[in-house]
């Protein structure tokens, strides 16, 4: 029975972790910094957020 | 027998002064703690607070620009003390005296005897959510007028008929009307304490709120056409709420800003729940001991204060499209969008209420030690509920030097020919890396030499807010003109004869046909190519400002000179009575 669940448990773990990672990274790469200008053309910053 | 009743006098009468110094000085060393690292050298900007080392005395600070008076009279009030004491020591002189005022007054306000409860009251009215927030926000006169409101309550409340008009009057008003939201709550407070039936009372208080806000009146009067603001941009300010607490209640415990981003960490969880709870508790069993020891008047105003704010601030939060509607659609409706600056009215009424709950635990005390023990728990409670407030709002507030090279600007910009500067990029805030990358209103139009077309466009949670200056929207019009050529012809065409372009990584400043004056790495200064046409002066506000300016001068001289007759006649007094 081991030798049957534990490649399962490896495989389903190691997808979340690798999926996690994956969305982490591509979300750390595209969300916009806190205070960055909001295009290259005319660079603005927010005065503030109301969240 | 004479000469040792006169030296117990003269003891008594030190101890009784220097008893009257502790609130005083309680609050001065709370308003240390908070401001912290913001009274060492240096600039503290952060967000609206920018102060320059030399402000000029330009066109928009005295009201004739063409944006609208937000910064009206305080510029001119910073641009004209800046003369007499270096702008950075004056920076930190104002932050420190509106909580050290605020603190003496609530002391003063509360009516009771007990130096505990003084000091209570003094620590809830420095060390609250009001305080922190509007001191990260950079709205430092609206914490001027806060300070002004206890003392107001006072005086007025105790000012009767027939009597003379108390002699710090005119200049707490100056003070406490330094911009126009500000000087709202201020006229508020005086009319709630000093209004009596009386036609000559009422006369008097309106030539005074007049003189007082005369700058900002007549200057947003003769801007009126265009004194209307966003709708939108009215919602966003609205009082919100704080982590588990919805606006209401945060406004309750004197917090409820729209920025979340200056809230104090610690409101995001339970300990402001903790807090309000303490708060509304210790309030509740100070009802218990009514107004006593308060003059009815200063009671009825406080209770007609925190009505009017309180109320003001709820509207914000449950109403905002009828904030929106207000500011859109009624010239200077705007100046209640921040719905929740009103919030200065709320605090004296509670202020005293919680330090006179605090006064009733104490007596429930007997022992003298416990006695003691208690108060300092009783006095420690608002610091030990908002910790995140002490040390310059918990490092939030770090004073910079400005570097050389912005500095240069100055000097180069008066070598451009006569007309406006623009300054690039045309955006109104900046998040510098020499300010710690702390967010703040763009500095360079004060730290130029010459009057400069602001952006007044806010972008807020990424969505751009239209601001109210047709200059402005001319100029980014203007920029956005696809050739140097075409750029540098429409800006000259509008009165603009340079820009001063700061440098920012990732961004490709936009060219110019001109000369540069300075380029270094921070900073490019061009001077372009033709003559500037006309500012598009208003011949109706060049009119009218002079008048607003001589009122308000004439308050000044006239509070200036009744206080110093005021000392003067004081020191003869006690001198004749020393003699005798």
């Amino acid at each position: 029975m081991n030798n049957f669940l534990a490649p399962i448990v490896s495989v389903l773990a190691g997808g979340a972790l690798a999926s996690a990672g994956l969305v982490g990274l591509i979300s750390s790469q595209t969300s916009a910094p806190e205070q960055s200008p909001a295009n290259a053309e005319a660079p603005a910053w927010d005065y503030g957020a109301t969240e | 027998m004479g000469d040792t009743l006169r030296c117990l006098t003269v003891q008594a009468g030190a101890k009784g002064v220097a008893v009257r110094l502790v609130p005083w000085l309680w609050s001065a060393a709370l308003a240390a703690v908070i401001l912290g690292p913001a009274l060492g050298p240096g600039y503290v900007l952060s967000y609206d607070m920018v102060w320059v080392p030399d402000l000029g005395l330009g066109r928009d600070a005295l009201g004739v620009g063409s944006a609208l008076p937000r910064t009206v009279p305080s510029d001119a009030f910073v641009a004209v003390l800046d003369e007499v004491v270096p702008g950075m020591v004056l920076q930190k002189l104002v932050l420190l005296a509106a909580l050290v005022v605020a603190g003496a007054g609530a002391a003063r306000l509360v009516g009771s005897r007990s130096l505990a409860v003084q000091v209570v009251a003094a620590t809830c009215m420095v060390w609250n959510p009001f305080v922190a927030e509007r001191l990260v926000i950079g709205h430092w006169p609206v914490l001027l007028g806060y300070a002004v409101v206890p003392w107001l309550l006072l005086l007025a409340g105790r000012w009767d008929v027939g009597s003379r008009m108390p002699v710090a009057l005119p200049l707490l008003l100056v003070v406490g009307s330094l911009s126009a939201s500000t000087g709202l709550a201020t006229a508020v407070a005086l009319v709630a304490a000093g209004a009596r039936r009386d036609v000559r009372r009422w006369l008097l208080l309106g030539a005074l709120l007049l003189a007082a806000n005369a700058p900002w009146l007549v200057a947003g009067l003769a801007h009126a056409a265009a004194a209307t603001s966003s709708a939108a941009a009215a919602e966003v300010y609205a009082t919100s709420g704080e982590g588990w607490l919805p606006g209401p209640l945060a406004a309750l415990g004197l917090g409820g800003i729209w920025n979340a981003q200056v809230v104090p960490g610690t409101r995001a969880g339970f300990l402001a729940v903790v807090a309000l709870v303490v708060w509304v508790v210790a309030a509740v069993i100070g009802l218990r001991r009514g107004s006593a020891g308060i003059a009815p008047a200063a009671w009825r105003a406080a209770v007609t204060c925190w009505v009017l704010g309180y109320g003001v601030a709820v509207l914000g939060w449950a109403v905002p499209g009828v904030m929106g509607w207000l500011a859109a659609s009624v010239p200077g409706g705007g100046v209640l969008r921040d719905s929740s600056r009103l919030l200065a009215l709320t605090a004296p009424l509670v202020v005293v209420l919680v330090a006179r709950g605090a006064g009733v635990v104490l007596d429930l005390v007997r022992d003298r030690g416990s006695r003691r023990v208690t108060a300092a728990v009783l006095v420690a409670v608002p610091i030990l509920c908002l910790p995140d407030a002490g040390w310059g709002i918990r490092g939030q507030l770090r004073p910079i030097d400005y570097p050389q090279d912005l500095l240069d600007v100055r000097a180069a910009s008066r070598a451009v020919p006569p007309g406006d500067l623009a300054v690039l990029p045309f955006s109104s805030y900046r998040v510098p890396r020499w300010n710690h990358g702390h967010p703040v209103v763009n500095p360079l139009p004060r730290l130029v030499d010459r009057d400069a077309v602001v952006n007044d466009e806010l972008l807020i949670d990424g969505r751009t807010h239209p601001g109210e200056d047709p200059r402005a929207r001319a100029v980014g019009e203007a920029l956005a003109l696809p050739t140097a050529r075409a750029r540098t012809e429409a800006l000259l065409r509008i009165g603009v004869s340079g820009v001063v372009i700061e440098q920012f990584e990732g961004w490709d400043e936009p060219a110019f046909v001109g000369d540069a004056l300075l380029a270094n790495d921070l900073v490019t200064v061009i001077a372009l190519e033709g003559r500037a046409g006309g500012q598009g002066h208003d011949a109706r506000v060049e009119g009218a400002m002079p008048a607003a300016w001589v009122a308000w001068l004439v308050l000044i001289a006239g509070g200036a000179t009744q206080n110093v007759i005021h000392v003067i006649r004081r020191m003869i007094l006690r001198r004749r009575a020393t003699a005798g």
